[in-house]
């Protein structure tokens, strides 16, 4: 049995020389890693220590290249199949995870000519038939291997009209099923981003929009400040902060009616940045009070339970859970009012914390808004090194801030959140000409707007939404 | 009859020329007008009246003024340094005045609303301007107040009063604000000075 991976030995044996081998885009990523190592020298000045070892973004040795041939439409499904394709097309673009061929009029609808599309420099090809009855539309997809001449997956998924509101959210399902079938790893197109922001009323409210920046939508209407919104695990609910009901409290919405509740714990202070536990039924957040503002849990099924996590003057908060939510990573300013640094320590009261930023004594540094990776190994966040400007940075979290990995060398990078696919994040950036939403595959360090001339504040990424939103595949 | 008629014309000349040299006299005072002290009185009267009510409306403006003054002193921002929540010395006087006025109205209850500027991130800011509301909260515990007459909150970078990115801007935007949540009008003004 082979692998979902292939070697770039097993490719470079094969390959023939000419134009296949250009659109690898071997010489492309290379002039990329050339342009990043460049900003990089210049950016490490103001971003991390010199003691600490820093990592740029290593480039993969080899990327795959994916076809798509326009896909075919029968009946009423003739006009739904650009539809369709357009948006996986993308899907798989943004997924940075292979070289995307342009789309190809190769005889489509018949038979698939391997040698051809091997001589193009395809590794696999994706084509699309789109039938359409009625109201009901069926895709019928094929993931061909190029390389063993075979189809290496069929599939038929049954699609809302396309002027349903989960007509976009259902094809985007189709699209990490393609990357799963690919690379055996999770997607990132069904899932959203919420954020907060600025209504045209004057009033800070949330938002949410689609992973490829389609269908911004405002989802609270308060009038007042809302911020620092968290999705649930399974992408059901949300809890954020607002003062909507003129005191500062932690509300929790069901996303899909938009009902909301205000949390009471019963407790005087000005609770922030709540975030959900994995298993869904507790929240931890922070809770100011006095001189100092601690990490508490509560349980929001129950909607009981103020259980202290940790104390002392100062302030720890916008907490993060490790995947298996043993462990969370916080922002602390015990080292200084202006010097907060990130930890991560055992989740439950008086964990031992240790630091995963880089700090080192009298150097300074200002490191906040971690976010556990899903990969568990590591925790990205945003900060800078004396003056300079604010970066996105992950680090490992066995390495306690001394390997870290910078990811933006350009204007201001604020509040990373990581995406469903462990591979992307999403995070709020200034640049010369504005603010915008941005995500950033830390893979190959490709940087691209989600929104732009906006100011969005605080996103969070929502887990896969495949498994609620896509039909069931109807095989 | 010729002597009594002399005398007729002696007399009508007499009188003649006492008529004429009358005339050279200042005419006599004309009778007093029976109203005439009534009406001085009346007229003393109405000037003291309105003497003491522009006494009063003086002595109300002023109190209204010293009150406003009061208010104000209450409700008077102040700032801090960047990333800072120490209270500024420039700050210790706008503190102190608060703390007069608190001390004479023993009513009034104010939420102190910390702020920060744009930079650093969204949610830090947040700990940032609760900190601040509490360094001033302590100003006042310290001198004395009961701290239950203090709400604090934050509303960290949100809600800047300059829109600007520079350090004139952020520096109007690094305060405490105050609102007067009960006793708005107890507000006593401080020295006795009802």
């Amino acid at each position: 049995m082979r692998t979902a991976f292939r070697t770039a030995s097993d490719i470079l044996h094969r390959v023939p020389a000419g134009a296949g081998q250009a659109l690898r885009g071997s010489t492309v990523l290379l002039a990329l890693a050339l342009a990043a190592g460049a900003g990089r020298a210049a950016a490490q000045v103001d971003t991390i220590p010199g003691t600490v070892r820093h990592l740029g973004v290593v480039y993969e040795s080899y990327v795959p290249t994916l076809a798509i041939s326009p896909f075919t439409g029968r009946f009423g499904g003739l006009t739904v199949a650009p539809r369709v394709e357009a948006v996986i097309a993308r899907d798989l673009r943004y997924s940075d995870r292979f070289e995307m061929m342009d789309s190809i009029p190769l005889a489509p609808g018949g038979a698939v000519d391997y040698g051809l599309w091997d001589q193009f420099g395809a590794d696999w090809l994706v084509t699309g038939q789109v039938e359409g009855l009625g109201n009901r539309f069926v895709l019928v997809l094929e993931l061909h291997d190029v390389v063993f001449s075979e189809v290496k997956e069929r599939a038929r998924f049954s699609l809302p009209r396309p002027d349903a509101e989960d007509f976009r959210m259902a094809v985007h399902a189709i699209s990490d099923d393609v990357v799963r079938w690919i690379t055996g790893e999770p997607g990132m197109a069904a899932s959203r981003i919420c954020f907060s922001m600025e209504s045209a009323a004057g009033s800070q409210e949330l938002y949410v929009v689609d992973s490829d920046g389609e269908n911004l939508r405002r989802l609270t209407n308060f009038n007042s400040l809302t911020m620092s919104c968290s999705w649930s695990p399974d992408g059901s609910r949300m809890a954020f902060l607002s003062f909507a009901s003129g005191d500062p409290a932690i509300h929790e919405m069901e996303v899909a009616t938009r009902q909301t509740r205000v949390l009471d714990f019963n407790r005087a202070g000005q609770p922030m940045t709540p975030v959900y536990h994995p298993n869904g039924e507790e929240i931890i957040f922070s809770l100011a009070d006095g001189a100092e503002s601690g990490l508490f849990s509560w349980r929001v099924r129950e909607d009981c339970c103020l259980w202290r996590l940790t104390t002392g003057r100062w302030n720890d908060l916008s907490p993060s859970f490790s995947p298996d939510g043993r462990r969370l990573a916080f922002n602390s300013n015990r080292l200084g009012v202006a010097i907060p640094q990130i930890y991560v320590m055992p989740a439950e009261a008086n964990g031992r914390p240790d630091l995963v930023s880089p700090y080192l004594y009298g150097q300074g540094g200002y490191y906040t808004s971690p976010d556990w990776a899903p990969s568990g190994d590591r925790v990205a966040f945003h900060g800078r090194y004396r003056r300079g400007s604010y970066h996105i940075l992950i680090a490992d979290v066995a390495a306690q801030g001394q390997r870290l990995l910078q990811l933006t060398y350009e204007g201001n990078n604020e509040d990373p959140s990581w995406a469903p696919d462990g591979r992307h994040l999403v995070f709020v950036g200034e640049r010369d000409w504005g603010f915008g939403l941005f995500v950033v595959d830390t893979v190959s360090g490709r940087i691209r707007p989600v929104l732009a001339g906006v100011r969005p504040r605080v996103p969070d990424w929502s887990p896969s939404l495949a498994s609620t939103r896509a039909p069931a595949r109807d095989n | 009859m010729l002597q009594r008629s002399l005398i007729i014309s002696v007399v009508a000349a007499g009188l003649f020329v006492a008529s004429c040299g009358q005339e050279e006299l200042p005419p006599p005072p004309p009778p007093p007008v029976e109203e005439g002290p009534n009406q001085d009185s009346i007229d003393a009267a109405r000037r003291a009246a309105e003497e003491a009510a522009r006494r009063a409306a003086e002595e109300e403006a002023r109190r209204a003024a010293a009150l406003e003054a009061a208010r104000e002193a209450l409700t008077a921002m102040v700032f801090f340094d960047f990333d800072m929540a120490e209270i500024r010395s420039d700050a210790q006087g706008v503190l102190q005045r608060k703390v007069d006025v608190l001390r004479a109205s023993p009513a009034v209850r104010l939420r102190i609303e910390g702020h920060a500027d744009e930079r650093g991130s969204s949610e830090y800011n947040l700990a940032l301007g609760s900190r601040r509301a509490e360094a001033v909260r302590q100003f006042f515990v310290n001198a004395g107040l009961a701290e239950s007459r203090f709400d604090v909150r934050s509303y960290g970078e949100e809600q800047p009063r300059e829109m600007g990115s520079n350090e004139q801007s952020w520096a109007q935007n690094r305060r405490d604000e105050f609102v007067i949540t009960a006793g708005g009008n107890q507000i006593q003004v401080p020295g006795g000075g009802q």
